[in-house]
Order: C-alpha cells, then structure tokens, then sequence
C-alpha cells in the first residue's frame, strides 16, 4: 500500500488543482467569449447575460472553415496514416534488430526532434519551391510526416523494446517471417502505445500553423489554425466570433482524444506499470 | 525424430565465455536435464540448439545433420519458454494454430492437430480464451500444447515450470515426463532445481561455468559424483564437507581425523594425505551401539530443522565443519547439546582437496 502523510496529499492535490486551473482557465475564458452576443468586448470570464450560440454559425459560413476543416483533414489524415507506418517499420528495426549503424541512424531520428522547424523553415521553403510544391497539401503532408518520424521511431522502438524477448523468439522458432512478426505479433502487442501516437500526431498535424502559414498561400490549402489567424485578422474587433472560430477548430481534437482517451492512457503507461 | 549432438561447441559473448567446449550425445527419444547454478551456460546449450543464438565454434547437429546455420524455423524444434512467451492477443486456439498456419498445413490438419494437442493436455475448454484470462497453470499448458501441436524432432524446454507454485510444480514435473515418454520426442530440459532434473531426467548433465562438470543418469550422479561441485549441487539438502588428516593403518584400513573428530574405515586405494569427507545427511544418523555404523563422531547441535517426517539436525563436527544428520521426527536435542553421530559403512565421500575430483567411497 502507499501510504502518503496528510500533509502530502494536501500539497498533491493543490498542485493538481493548479495545473488543472491553468490548463482549462484559457479554455473555458474562450468558451464564454464565444457565447457572448456578437460585437460585445467579454472583458473577464465570466459567463454573459444571456448565451448566443449564433457566433459558430456565422463563424463557421463566414470564415470558410469548411474549407480549412477539409484541408486540415487531408493533411492530418494523411500525416498520421504515413508517418504511422513509417514508425512502426523504422521502430520496429532500431528496436528488435542489431546491424550495423543502427546507432547512428537512431540519433539521426532524435536529431530530428532536437532541431525545431523554425531552424529549417527558410531552406524547406526553398527545397519546396525547387520541387515546385509551394501551395499545395503535398509540401504539407511531406514536411509534416518527416517532423512526426522523429518522434514516432523513438516512440515506437521504446514500445517494441518493451515486448519479451521470448515473443519474438517464439514467432521465429513457429515460422513467421520478419515481417510477419512485425504485423502478426508487434504491432498487436503495441497497439495501445501505436494508438498513442496515432492520437498525438493527428492534434499535432491538426493544430499545425506555422508550416500551413509559409508553404501555402491560397484558401484552398490553409489549415485550420493557419485559416482562423485569416480568419481573426479579418473580425479582429469581434471577439466573440473569433472566440467561436477558435473553439470551431479545437473541437475534433478534443473529440479524437474524448474517444480514444482509454487507449490513449494505457498506451502512455506502456512499460510504466507492470501489466 | 532425433538426436542432438553438441560437438565442442564454444559460445562466447563479447569477452565472456558462456559455453566452452561443450560436448554431448543425446539419443534419439531421450530426454536430458541440463542443470547447473545461474551462469553455467545450461540456457546458453538450450539457445544454441534452438538457433537463437550462434555459436562461436564447434558444431551442433539435429539427427546427423550440421544445423549451425539453420534458421530456426527450419530446425524442427519446438520450445517451451521461461514465461510461456503466448500471443498475448490470440486465443489459445490461435496461439496452437500459429506455427502450423506460419507451415501453411491444411485447414483440417491444423484443426485436427489443436483439437488433439488440446485434449492431450485437457485445455480444450480454454481453446477460446486469451492467455490473460488463463491462470500460470493453464498458460504452462498453452504453452506446452503449443509445442506438442508442431509434432518436431525435438522439445527444448527452458526452466517451463519455474513459475510455478511449489505443488502445481511437482504435479507438471510428473505430467511432462509421462507425457514424453508416451510421445518419445527427444528432449533437452533446463533447469536450476536439482529434484526437477533427477526425477525427470534420462540423463542429467551437471554444468558449471560454462563447462560440462558430469553427466550421468541421476543415480550415477548421486552415487558417483565426479567432483565436489557436483556432489554437493546434487542431492538434498546438501552433502557436508570436512577436510580431515587420512592415515593409512596398513591392511586396507584408514584414519580419518581432524581434531576430536576420528573415523575408522576400510579404503580400497591409496588416499592422500590430506582429503575432504563428503556425507549425505540421509547417510549420516544418531550413533546407537549396536547399529553397523562408521563413528561414533560427537559434535555439538547447531540448528535442528523439523520437516514433519523428520529432522535435519546440524551438528558441530571440527572447528569450522557441521556435519546435516538426517534424524527422526521424534529426535528433538536442543541447539548446544552434544550428540554422537555414526555414518553408514561405504557412505563417506573422498575428493582430493586440490583438484576436488572424487576419490571415491569408504
């Protein structure tokens, strides 16, 4: 049993409650916002006379985000179906085979999560010109899968090296293949820690701004974020509209983690707890 | 089916030398005990028939033929491992089936094969569920059904029953080796556990740092052991070892002595100077006049352990010494008491306190 003074159950729970308040306050502040009556100025959070829900309508016809959504959808659907399985193959090399160079080429991948994007996004902008991609979901969906891999083969080595040796041992001496083993046998035994990161590149990709902002230029191919910046540069006095459009394009984050929440959890405690 | 044959075979990892030299003959349907304390290589010999690890020199051969450099898969063995290693998202059924349906064998076959594997070790009615809902018994079943349903050449079998409770252990002990001798597939069983490997094994190969120490049937092992690492690893509890003076008295007879402690025995052959005994505590009992006992030897009682149907006593022999009596139930001295103690004739083990290698018995 773990058994923790009163006085550290206290302290514990005040921090929670305070990492709680300062991660829902900006949340729930924009919330009320959004209900407020259009061209009113909320000024504290607090919720308004009277509710209007009318604000998502006209942000939603208003704001094209219909066309972001679709944009946004494109990308984030595509990012997180490549750069999954790329994830897993190269995972699933670093993390149960030995050959030669396999360190090297592990760096290189965390090298990948060191450098932030703002480092490369001049030279990218270039290369995607040269490859005549400049405004095109493409550029997206490439540079965004090749910033997800990094992540994702450290993710999923970490998760491959977690399953038993005698596993895979096993599926060798019965016949499979290497790559039978991999889908027949690994990717089954890391399904939750796959959906994991299924889960946090889709928010990842979804919420992507800054690569939408300098590798597209028209309508057609701005995402969600990158459409809303458009979208409050054109309403900026109408803080309740922008508030609706703000919280238009949170929601299938929200709604994708809602859903996978259980999975997600257990694919973050993988090798944490003992099963 | 077949033997396996290890000839000279070395493995080493890295600096390490985990096998050396090893050599060894199985017949074709026996079924040896690899034994040894953690870190003999016993796992390692196991390994290397199963492909999983490659050797560093030497050969291993499956029914003649030289299997270095065959694929696991393609070695006809099947192996039992540590912790079961079941698919843990496939049902026991599944988990059968794999390496049949990996062989692409009919349908009907593979069916056929489960459904028979099963009701040899009465899982039939677990053939839907996932190895999570099974308990550690069951799962060992899974794990050995799976094994059984390749029908190989050979069974490797890697400490199967070590996690295990005490009782399910004894049980399975005697399942698996009814079991084999039924099918008669050659089998290479490693274990820690001392009673697992004499009661299961044909033959029993003690290891000890990656070296073969001896190999024999179990009795041989116990009755002949080649050198103290093997007598006191087999048998228990634990043989006791005394190093005493030996005195030949000429006409085949010979002193033992160290301190108060002096035994008289008939010794066939020329002893060293200095030797140590070896006694097997079910050897040793209280001296009682009129039993043909070697002794009487007094000591002082150290421990006394009760096991129900007897005691282990611990007896104080020479300064740095204790000699483990095998006594009766109803024997109960208090720890300090003087006791005397005698030694069945023929009973008293001799190895020679340099090389360690077994001079025999008087």
């Amino acid at each position: 049993m773990n058994t923790a003074s009163r006085a550290q159950v206290v302290l514990n729970y005040a921090l929670l409650i305070l990492f709680t308040f300062l991660a829902v306050y900006p949340i729930v502040g924009v919330f009320l916002a959004s209900v407020y009556p259009p061209h009113s100025q909320p000024t504290s959070i607090s919720p308004p006379s009277h509710f209007s829900f009318h604000n998502f309508v006209t942000a939603w016809t208003q704001g094209h985000f219909a066309l972001y959504f679709r944009s946004s959808a494109i990308v984030a659907v595509s990012v997180v179906a490549g750069s999954t399985v790329l994830s897993i193959l190269g995972g699933y090399a670093l993390g149960t085979m030995r050959f030669r160079g396999s360190k090297v080429i592990f760096y290189t991948f965390i090298l990948g999560l060191i450098i932030p994007t703002e480092a490369t996004i001049v030279s990218l902008y270039y290369d995607i010109r040269a490859l005549n991609l400049i405004d095109t979901w493409t550029a997206l969906i490439l540079v965004e899968v090749s910033g997800e891999v990094a992540f994702g083969v450290f993710w999923m080595r970490a998760a491959f090296m977690s399953a038993p040796r005698s596993l895979i041992e096993a599926a060798r001496i019965d016949g499979a293949s290497t790559w039978r083993l991999l889908w027949r046998i690994m990717v089954p035994f890391a399904w939750p820690a796959i959906l994991t990161l299924m889960v946090l590149t889709f928010a990842d990709s979804w919420n992507e701004f800054f690569l939408a902002l300098v590798l597209t230029t028209s309508d057609q191919h701005l995402t969600a974020p990158a459409g809303l910046q458009v979208f409050s540069g054109k309403y900026t006095m109408n803080t309740p509209l922008v508030s609706a459009g703000a919280v238009i394009v949170a929601v299938p984050v929200i709604v994708v983690f809602v859903l996978l929440q259980r999975q997600f959890i257990r694919g973050v405690l993988t090798g944490a707890v003992k099963g | 089916m077949a033997g396996v044959g290890y000839q000279g075979v070395t493995k080493r990892f890295g600096d390490v030398t985990a096998l050396s030299e090893f050599s060894l003959e199985i017949a074709d349907g026996e079924f040896v005990v690899l034994v040894g304390p953690s870190g003999s290589g016993k796992t390692t010999a196991l390994r290397l028939v199963a492909g999983l690890e490659a050797l560093s020199s030497g050969n291993v051969l499956i029914g003649g033929r030289v299997i270095n450099r065959v694929a696991p898969k393609d070695r006809d063995i099947a192996m039992v491992f540590q912790d079961y290693a079941l698919y843990p998202q496939m049902t026991v059924q599944q988990n059968l089936a794999f390496a049949l349906k990996m062989r692409k064998s009919p349908r009907a076959e593979i069916e056929q094969r489960v459904l028979q594997a099963a009701a040899t070790l009465g899982i039939t009615e677990l053939l839907r569920r996932k190895p999570r809902a099974l308990s550690g018994g069951q799962r060992q079943r899974v794990a050995l059904g799976r094994a059984l349903v390749r029908e190989p050449q050979v069974f490797l079998m890697d400490e199967p029953l070590s996690n295990l409770d005490a009782k399910l252990r004894v049980q399975t002990r005697s399942e698996i080796k009814r079991l084999q001798e039924q099918i008669g597939t050659t089998t290479i069983y490693v274990t820690h556990d001392q009673v697992e490997a004499m009661t299961m094994g044909d033959r029993v190969v003690v290891m000890r740092d990656g070296v073969l120490a001896q190999v024999g049937s179990p009795r041989e092992l116990y009755e002949q052991p080649a050198d103290m690492f093997v007598a006191g690893f087999i048998g228990s509890p634990a043989m006791s070892f005394t190093a005493v003076s030996a005195t030949s008295n000429g006409s085949g007879r010979v002193t033992l002595s160290r301190g108060d402690l002096r035994l008289e025995a008939g010794a066939a052959r020329e002893l060293p100077a200095e030797v140590i005994m070896g006694v097997r505590p079910e050897h040793a009992r209280v001296w009682d006049d009129g039993t043909r006992l070697i002794g009487p030897i007094s000591g002082r009682v150290e421990y006394v352990e009760m096991l129900g149907r007897e005691n282990l006593v611990g007896v104080a022999v020479t300064d740095e010494s204790r000699l483990v009596i095998d006594a009766d139930a109803d024997f109960g001295p208090r720890p300090g008491d003087t006791i005397a103690v005698g030694i069945q004739p023929g009973r008293i083990y001799l190895f020679d306190p340099n090389t360690q290698k077994a001079l025999g018995r008087i």
